[in-house]
């Protein structure tokens, strides 16, 4: 990993961690729902839109 | 003609073509068809025209696997047999009940529902019912069912004067047969008990067991016994296949409006799988009973889903507004998977008065089952909440996996198996006619020939069989 580090320009290294918090937050966005999805919680049978 | 004893039976001098055993839904509806063909029969009953504890005794027996009633509890030995506790709840098994299902093992009957249709009229006379609705569909995957619930005809009370006043029909209280005899082709009597006491043999051109769904199993198993297998020359499957309906309370449901559905008298509705869905998920048949909560209930159930859905709770407290009416408990009971392991066996360590062996039932629900009631419980919802017809919540021993309760209905009294239809001879011990496989003239007759169970209550179809057994006996003897 150290080396593949220090392959990469300081540049690059910069670019990456400036995007760091981006991507993290791209991740945690809740993938797309259908309102009518049916859902199974605390064992409730509900749609989606039940929980808004 | 009802005769108190054998001896005054005797004295009688009737000549019977047939003998049946037993005066429940099956032996007395078979007694009826043949004697209105003209056919002599006698209809032996264990029992008296009243309950007695003494009598009951000869039902009792040991279960073995899950917890199910005491077997002198579940059944009544006197005249009219297990109609005199009955509920009177009628509905016949679906077409789909008899169809062998590929993810469900050793199902299918080898007859279709439309062999027992044609019987349905004599059905409704007998059992006082109004004509059957069509089921509704609800969603792709849950239709509306319809079940009846009878006056609860009590066949001993009901039809003791048309018994009493028939010249063809004998029926004989306080008489049984411990073993019927049998060399591979023929029964050629039976060994009687009456009032207590040894009675003597017995012969007829023809029997027919209608004991019961444990005691038809009890009474092949040990006259096979007696006779060097004799009475059922292909036993491999007596005793075996035995099935109930669970029955457990699997949740709640808060409903938009409970008009939406079709109730009956009790404020009750049932809802069943369509075969559409059983295939897709690959469950068996259940029915799940819509029964109004008591207002306490209510709340409670809204508090609950607060904490998950706090603006559906929102909108359900204002339903509760406009309505009390708004919430249901759910009540499951389903088919059984047919399983050889679950079987009739005798025991080896007790008998009754008579000297014959009780009965240890071999009884467990398996993971099919268990599956059936989680799945149907999430199809039902699914449809409840697709349709916003109200929301459902699965009780959480269910959602997590955790032991049947002990407390509740457990099961429906129905049993069924033992002594199952088929053309296996390695999987079932009558024909598609009830007649045991190898023999000219042993029928049987009730439940106990149940290849599956459907989910329904089994009077309804066990009176229909019987109307059929009895018109095909009638003609077998005629000839």
């Amino acid at each position: 990993m150290s080396g593949y580090l220090r392959k990469m320009s300081r540049r690059a290294i910069v670019q990456a961690l400036i995007a760091l918090p981006a991507l993290v937050l791209f991740r945690n966005q809740p993938a797309v729902t259908e309102p009518d999805e049916i859902v199974e919680i605390n064992g409730w049978i509900l749609r989606r839109s039940d929980l808004a | 003609m009802i005769f108190d004893s054998y001896e005054a039976y005797k004295q009688a001098g009737f000549k019977p073509k047939a003998c049946i055993l037993g005066s429940g839904p099956a032996g007395t509806t078979i007694a009826r068809k043949l004697g209105a063909a003209g056919i002599p029969v006698v209809v032996l009953e264990a029992g008296s025209r009243e309950f007695s504890d003494e009598s009951q005794d000869f039902y009792r027996g040991a279960t073995v696997g899950d917890y199910y009633f005491d077997l002198d509890i579940t059944r009544l030995r006197f005249m009219g047999g297990s109609s005199n506790h009955w509920a009177g709840w009628c509905r016949v098994l679906d077409k789909q009940d008899f169809e062998p299902k590929a993810w469900a093992p050793d199902t299918g009957w080898p007859i279709s529902r439309a062999d027992i249709e044609p019987y349905l009229g004599e059905v409704h006379d007998i059992l006082e019912l109004p004509d059957f609705r069509p089921d509704v569909p609800v969603s792709d995957d849950i239709r509306w069912v319809q079940l009846i619930k009878s006056p609860a005809v009590r066949f001993g009370e009901k039809f003791a004067d048309e018994l009493d006043k028939s010249k063809n029909i004998a029926v004989v209280l306080n008489t049984y047969a411990t073993e019927l005899a049998g060399d591979g082709k023929r029964v050629t009597g039976a060994k009687l008990w009456s009032n207590g006491q040894d009675a003597g043999t017995f012969s007829a051109d023809y029997f027919v067991t209608c004991t019961g769904g444990l005691e038809n199993s009890r009474l092949l198993l040990w006259s096979n016994q007696r006779s060097n297998g004799g009475v059922v020359p292909n036993a491999t499957a007596l005793g075996r296949y035995w099935m109930e309906h669970p029955t457990f309370e699997g949740g709640n449901a808060v409903l938009a409006n409970y008009s939406e559905f079709e109730v009956d008298a009790s404020n009750e509705a049932f809802f069943s799988p369509t075969l559409a869905a059983m295939e897709r998920l690959k469950i068996l048949n259940f029915g799940i009973r819509l029964i109004e909560s008591p207002y306490p209930n209510v709340k409670k159930l809204i508090a609950d889903l607060a904490c998950t859905a706090p603006n559906m709770a929102e909108w359900m407290s204002s339903q509760l507004d406009q309505r009390l009416h708004c919430a249901a408990q759910l009540y499951v009971a389903w088919e059984q998977a047919p399983l050889a392991s679950n079987q009739i066996e005798l025991s080896k360590a007790d008998v009754d008065h008579a000297g014959v062996p009780r009965i240890e039932l071999h009884w467990k629900k398996s993971p099919l089952e268990r599956r059936t009631l989680l799945e149907g419980l999430r199809l039902f919802g699914a449809t409840l909440a697709q349709k916003n017809l109200g929301r459902v919540r699965i009780d959480d021993w269910i959602s997590n996996g955790g032991d049947y309760p002990t407390n509740e209905e457990t099961a429906g009294h129905h049993h069924m198996g033992g002594t199952r239809m088929g053309t296996d001879v390695l999987k079932s011990v009558v024909d598609a006619n009830c007649k045991v496989h190898g023999m000219d003239n042993l029928y049987v007759g009730g439940s106990s020939v149940f290849c599956t169970s459907g989910q329904c209550n089994p009077t309804t179809t066990i009176t229909a069989l019987a109307c059929r057994l009895g018109e095909h006996l009638g003609k077998v003897i005629a000839v």
